[in-house]
């Protein structure tokens, strides 16, 4: 439906369609951030022992988001005296816009995808790698010293780690051939790539944890050291954008996980394929999502020079030679 | 990279552990009988000794007494007596120091406020303060 | 031409991981610290000056304000100081009530500290798990003295209270289950790569820098001198049992760490002793005057509190009040060497040396 809509004349009546469609993804969107901030209290709760939310909306604290969003939005809206304003305005859109375009071309079954790109592996990490400057005017632009030491430790982190990102994923390419996330997919149909190219997975995953700066690789925030790091002076809606940033960046990079290693809708054995894609698709996100969460809630933070380190002279030399290997296993046997 | 396994084992191993929180307002919490808590005050059996007000290491109780209304007896009763929350820790010599047993401390411990004044506990709230009270009080 | 200068940058008093109110302003070259300041005083409330108005029972509850994660040590270090001017002899079942109390008192502020400590390092889940084991303790104190935190139990020449009836079973029962988690601990933290690069090498110093700051406690002998005043001064009836001191050689964050889980284990062993050798019977109260007064002269007594030595010194003048009292607070002590370890670090490390030396603020301040 879509492909022949993009391909329809453009006119007023296409744009209003294409914006309510927008509309309806950014509400899907926002429902699933406001759900995987209350699986992630839940699950760090239940590890640590607690119950997480279970005031608001029911036992299970279904709620829970609701409220604190609506809260933040009733916030006072406080913009330091001495900060540069325009910057500070601009900043958590900056980096909110990015990670909600990104979504466009992720396909979550064979019918539901926004946009076909034949380039969509490349359009995802081009376009996420705007973020970092929101990141970083948000920082500069506060004028406070911790937002500034945080604001340029994400820059340097998510600029180290896009490299070993990219790299391990070009094993995913050359076993494809494609760059477009459907003929990804459709290339699994006789195995997972987490099964064959399974060092250019754990590379991603580590890049990826990384990219989304969340534990052990928190730096940019890093609680205890920086206060709050980058949005330190932020309130109100403009903190809730940062936020909703990284949500939905962790929905969009654990979607892009499924869809490169974990073969997508596809069903693990053709005898299942009775269970339908959007089923599976589901499983295996939210089982990339808990790790994601595991991982934060066991790991310490890693320091700030060790992590860059580990960036150039580790996952980066392991993803030029996951490539090697690679285009030597596809010259030899396929 | 076994450390990290290790501890991730862990972390999934408590996730079906018992948990350890208390629903503590819906539920009141279970506390020893020794806890020492707001003091209960009984007017009637006070010799106003003075003992308390001179033992109180913050110095926030203040008492008078009064003359025994019935002249054929001795001694004094109590006519007010204050303790004030803002600055009282709690620390239990005011009822080892009391000879009749006229103070004794209580498992109630929620003081919060809305105001600093109200913290200015008096004769009648200490009086009515009667619900937990400790019941071994001497060692 | 890239022009680069210093920033100054105040950590604290309102920070996440200076424990408290402490502040430290560090001059920063990028996020190497070049010079590092501690601000002390946000917590100081005169209590060795309040001290000197007050009777000897009425100072109790002031200690245990000072070093509000191990109440008992200083509630003892006061009593004992009183006991040892006036020559008191504490009854037996009294000082195994103490000692008892004291080190499940070290061994929760021990696990305070580790999960303090992991959570300076960005780990959230260890802080919640310590304080499970933690809250089992803080309830046995509860049960014995009537308090979480400020006990207030101890008094000269004796205890307060009697042990409430199975509280002993309690003790015993208790020590297999924390060696059993303990294990747990060191399955989730101590083989971590990670924490392992956060912590090995770094806030080094040497055996004779730590005796010249006058470091104390975990903090002296994780540089290799094997110096605890539960051995070399017993004091109580601490040589009756039988505990190693555990010491390591490198000085640096990773040999606190290890220590500091050894002696939980140390203490465990003496619990355990402690309990079985507990008197069936006898007093908990020796025959003390109602009014305290020492006879003019003065005392330095010392112990071995979790964070140190802590050492209290009466003046009296034969009043029921001290002429002068001044305690020797460790973690006052022990921050000394922070400014000399900082310099040339980053901001994280300055997070992990700060949270390796152990201070309470209520102790730093007095």
């Amino acid at each position: 439906m879509i492909q022949d809509m993009l391909q329809s004349s453009p006119g007023l009546g296409n744009f209003v369609i294409f914006f309510i469609l927008g509309l309806v993804l950014l509400l899907i969107v926002l429902g699933f951030v406001t759900f995987s901030i209350l699986a992630e209290r839940k699950v760090m709760g239940y590890i640590q022992l607690r119950h997480g939310p279970n005031q608001v909306g029911g036992r299970w604290g279904l709620l829970q988001t609701v409220a604190d969003v609506l809260k933040l939005l009733l916030k006072e809206d406080i913009i330091p005296k001495l900060a540069d304003r325009p910057l500070f305005i601009l900043a958590p859109i900056i980096a909110f816009a990015p990670s909600f375009m990104v979504l466009a071309t992720i396909p979550f079954t064979e019918n539901f995808q926004f946009a076909d790109l034949n380039v969509g592996l490349l359009y995802y990490v081009a376009i996420s790698g705007m973020t970092v400057f929101g990141v970083l005017l948000g920082g500069w632009a506060s004028n406070n010293k911790y937002s500034l030491l945080g604001g340029a430790r994400a820059t340097a982190q998510m600029i180290s780690y896009e490299i070993p990102l990219v790299m391990s994923v070009l094993g995913v390419i050359l076993l494809s051939g494609s760059l477009n996330l459907n003929e990804i997919v459709e290339a699994q149909k006789n195995g997972w790539f987490i099964l064959l190219q399974p060092i250019g997975f754990i590379v991603f995953f580590i890049a990826s944890v990384a990219e989304l700066s969340r534990t052990p690789f928190d730096l940019p925030e890093s609680e205890s050291e920086l206060v709050a790091g980058y949005h330190t002076e932020y309130t109100g809606f403009r903190w809730a954008f940062f936020m909703l940033a990284e949500y939905v960046y962790l929905f969009a990079m654990s979607a892009l996980i499924t869809v490169l290693f974990l073969g997508g809708w596809m069903a693990p054995f053709g005898f299942l394929d009775f269970i339908p894609g959007s089923v599976w698709f589901s499983i295996k996100f939210f089982f990339v999502l808990f790790v994601y969460l595991w991982l934060r809630s066991t790991f310490p933070r890693m320091r700030a020079d060790k992590l860059m380190e580990f960036a150039w002279k580790v996952l980066l030399p392991i993803a030029l030679g996951n490539i090697f290997l690679t285009a030597l296993i596809k010259s030899l046997f396929f | 990279m076994l450390g990290l396994a290790k501890g991730l084992k862990y972390t999934l191993k408590q996730l079906s552990r018992e948990k350890v929180t208390y629903d503590y307002p819906n539920e009141p919490l279970p506390l020893p009988d020794r806890f020492r808590g707001i003091q209960k005050f009984y007017p009637e059996k006070c010799i106003v000794c003075n003992q308390c007000m001179n033992i109180c290491p913050t110095e926030c109780i203040n008492l008078t007494g009064k003359k025994h209304p019935d002249p054929t007896k001795k001694g004094k009763i109590i006519d007010t007596y204050d303790i004030n929350f803002e600055i009282c820790i709690l620390c239990d010599l005011c009822t080892e120091v009391c000879p009749t047993e006229a103070i004794v401390m209580t498992n109630n411990f929620e003081l919060a406020e809305y105001s600093r004044d109200m913290l200015f506990k008096n004769l009648e709230y200490l009086d009515e303060n009667d619900e937990n009270v400790r019941q071994v009080n001497k060692p | 031409m890239i022009r680069t200068e210093e920033m100054i940058l105040n950590v604290g008093p309102q920070h996440p991981s200076t424990h408290g109110v402490f502040r430290l302003v560090v001059k920063l070259d990028g996020e190497i610290i070049t010079e590092a300041t501690p601000v002390i005083g946000y917590l100081h409330r005169g209590t060795e000056k309040i001290a000197e108005n007050l009777q000897y029972t009425q100072i109790i509850p002031y200690t245990d304000r000072m070093d509000y994660l191990s109440a008992m040590t200083n509630n003892y270090v006061i009593c004992h100081a009183v006991e040892t001017m006036m020559g008191i002899q504490v009854p037996e079942r009294a000082e195994y009530l103490r000692v008892i109390a004291m080190e499940l008192g070290r061994i929760a502020s021990h696990l305070v500290w580790w999960g303090t400590y992991l959570l300076d390092l960005g780990a959230t889940s260890p802080f919640i798990y310590a304080f499970r084991e933690r809250e089992m303790i803080i309830n046995m104190l509860n049960e014995l003295s009537g308090a979480r935190l400020t006990f207030n139990y101890m008094r000269v020449g004796g205890v307060k209270w009697d042990a409430p009836d199975g509280w002993i079973e309690k003790v015993k029962d208790f020590v297999p289950y924390m060696r059993e988690q303990l294990k747990g601990y060191h399955n989730l933290v101590t083989g971590n790569e990670i924490f392992l690069n956060r912590v090995k090498g770094i806030g080094k110093y040497t055996k004779e820098e730590a005796i010249q700051y006058s470091l104390s406690g975990v903090n002296l002998r994780c540089t290799g001198v094997k110096w605890d005043l539960r051995k070399d001064e017993p004091y109580s009836i601490y040589d009756r049992f039988e505990f190693n001191v555990p010491t390591r050689e490198t000085g640096d964050a990773w040999a606190r760490y290890q220590c500091r889980l050894e002696e939980i284990e140390e203490s465990l062993k003496i619990l355990e002793q402690a309990c079985e050798q507990f008197p069936a019977e006898g007093d908990i109260m020796a025959k003390v005057p109602k009014i305290i007064k020492p006879p003019k002269g003065e005392a330095f007594v010392r112990i071995e509190s979790p964070r140190g030595e802590i050492g209290c010194y009466i003046y009296s003048d034969g009043k029921k009040e001290p002429y002068r009292l001044k305690f020797r607070r460790p973690s006052f002590y022990n921050l000394q060497i922070l400014p000399k370890l900082l310099v040339g670090e980053n901001i994280a490390n300055m997070i992990a040396i700060l949270g390796a030396i152990d201070i309470v603020l209520g102790e730093v301040d007095g």
